[in-house]
């Protein structure tokens, strides 16, 4: 028994669960990666965040990002799994097709969409936005314009997930309920608002949270298209701790952290999922019953 | 039950209703620009690569390349040293997909087919580190594998990716639908622990394996913080680390069609991989297994 679970112990324990707790420790240290100084300093580090003025941009840039990045992930996820379940003729290509995204290698699509959001004013972002008498935008190096693009390729592949999720969230419909349904003559947006969606609701809920994780940890996508800039407006939380622990004076005490409270983010996030998502449940239950 | 299983189900309905029609329609429309917007960054990438040569001072946005050309593939291979990093990336997904299986389908069939005191308390132990963010364990990894004397070695790429508890979590969800009568049934025939597994367990789960293995390889073939870290000298770049390189070493005058090319080639082994794999992919994830669970 011992035996079945060793391998998997040693890889948990030694690369997941002990860096945590190290972590967890040296977060109350003024640790650097290069120099020898080893002090415990308390609370000082958690201070220090509560005043930092990177920080907090970070967290704001943060929580906007998710939010431009999730909500429209979702609602074109859900609309293209709906779209795409009734397909029969060529369902395994447009499958294909959509689930594409999720397999992609962000570094490689960040680096397209470098080039597609350039500034030249023959760049492909800039030539459709031309169309509309805009005139052109360098997109990745205006402070309004870099989080807003970084979020478009985090939507866009967070999108290709979320169909997925919810293409197998669909199956899970008893088929009776259709066929109620279709007795009833409920059709169209009627059925969509009274019976797919709350019946959805389960999976709406794991996606959002699960969407949400997935998106704090953006980090591929700000490293290749903008660095956190210009002036910081698209550095996110994780790629503030990257730059705080690994470039310039890397301090790794204060990174640790960071990324200490930024787990405790996460596991609030996971926990507020697993609460809303019972209730969501015990309630789309309840629907399919009456 | 899988997608296809369900979607065989033949619901009626008029056909040639006009509000059908349009609904059909509009069906179409959103799956049509779905797919297109899926697939533009690859077709950027390919008509860029493909097109004429193109730098900061003469951008074209025609969807079709007015001249068709692969000239710029031999020179992202030359320049990004794409042909070692695609092996160094090959060989180091390969080898922690390898990995991931050995330790996590032992522990799967513990945790999904055996009784033991502790299992649900270990099991949520396994889960809890699902929420573990990698930036956390990244710097205390750096540390372990550089007191290993490991820093900048394949063997530095691999090691702390050895484990993977959602793996562990996916295939434990599988093997557990496995009748119980079965493994009584190998129990009764003198098979131990060990042999069901090899001989009952396993073949059993293979659809889930097959999934767990791809996931595997992607997310490691496609990972760029931890080589970032590690891997300092570009000998053992791997294909993410490759690019990257190239993009800085151009600085502000980028050779569009060359790095266009260099994407291309770092994307397409992910996308083979899931390609040849993702009709078994969506078995593995909505399947339930075997038994009458599901």
């Amino acid at each position: 028994m011992a035996a079945l679970l060793l391998p998997a112990s040693v890889g948990l324990g030694v690369f997941t669960i002990a860096p945590a707790l190290v972590s967890a420790f040296v977060a109350g240290t003024d640790k650097t990666l290069t120099g020898p100084s080893l002090h415990w300093v308390g609370t000082a580090n958690f201070r220090d965040a509560l005043h930092d003025p990177d920080l907090a941009q970070a967290v704001r840039n943060t929580v906007v990002y998710c939010l431009i990045t999730v909500i429209p992930a979702v609602v074109v996820g859900l609309g293209l799994a709906l779209a795409a379940e009734r397909v029969t003729r060529g369902r395994a290509l447009v499958r294909l097709a959509l689930f594409l995204p999720v397999s992609a290698n962000l570094v490689a699509v960040a680096v397209v969409f470098a080039y597609i959001f350039a500034a030249d004013p023959h760049a492909l972002a800039n030539t459709v936005v031309g169309w509309f008498g805009i005139s052109p935008v360098d997109w990745l190096g205006d402070t309004s314009t870099a989080l807003p693009v970084v979020a478009l390729v985090g939507a866009w592949r967070l999108a290709s997930f979320v169909f997925v999720v919810y293409l197998a969230g669909l199956t899970t419909i008893p088929r009776s309920v259709h066929e109620a349904a279709d007795v009833d003559g409920v059709r169209g947006w009627a059925r969509l608002r009274r019976i797919t969606l709350p019946l959805l609701a389960p999976t709406t809920v794991f996606v959002a949270v699960f969407a949400t994780i997935l998106t704090l940890q953006t980090f591929e996508t700000v490293a290749v298209l903008t660095q956190g800039g210009p002036l910081g407006s698209s550095t996110t939380i994780v790629y503030y701790i990257y730059e705080t622990g690994f470039t310039g004076s890397f301090r790794i005490g204060y990174a640790s952290m960071l990324a200490l409270l930024l787990l405790v983010a996460v596991v609030l996030l996971g926990v507020a999922g697993a609460v809303v998502g019972r209730w969501a449940r015990a309630r789309a239950a309840r629907e399919v019953a009456v | 039950m899988t997608i296809e299983g369900e979607s065989a189900v033949i619901r009626v309905q008029p056909v040639s209703s006009p509000a059908s029609i349009i609904s059909t329609g509009l069906r179409w429309a959103l799956l049509a620009v779905g797919i297109g917007g899926a697939f533009l960054p690859f077709w950027w990438m390919l008509r860029t690569a493909v097109g004429p040569p193109q730098s900061v001072l003469g951008l074209s946005s025609n969807l079709i390349p007015s001249e068709v050309g692969f000239a710029a593939f031999p020179r992202a291979f030359d320049a990004a040293d794409l042909g070692r990093a695609l092996v160094t990336g090959a060989g180091v997904s390969i080898v922690i997909t390898l990995l991931q299986l050995a330790t996590a389908i032992p522990a799967a069939y513990a945790f999904g087919c055996l009784r033991f005191r502790g299992r649900t308390a270990l099991f949520a132990v396994v889960l809890a580190t699902l929420l573990v963010p990698p930036q956390i364990t990244a710097i205390p990894n750096y540390v372990t594998i550089s007191a290993l004397g490991l820093a900048d070695t394949r063997a530095g790429l691999v090691l702390p990716f050895m484990t993977n508890a959602a793996g562990i979590f996916l295939l434990r969800q599988y093997m557990s639908t496995i009748p119980v009568a079965l493994l009584e049934a190998a129990r009764m025939d003198g098979l131990g622990i060990w042999r069901t597994l090899r001989a009952v367990v396993l073949p059993l789960s293979m659809p889930a394996v097959a999934t767990v293995a791809t996931f595997s390889f992607l997310l490691s073939f496609n990972e760029y913080l931890w080589p970032l870290l590690v891997a300092r000298s570009p000998d053992i770049a791997t294909p993410p680390l490759a690019l990257v390189n190239l993009v800085s070493a151009s600085g502000g005058f980028p050779d569009f069609a060359q790095l266009s090319a260099a994407a291309l080639i770092v994307s397409i082994p992910t996308l083979v991989v899931f390609i040849l794999a993702q009709r078994r992919l969506a078995a593995g994830i909505t399947g339930t297994g075997v038994g009458a669970e599901g």
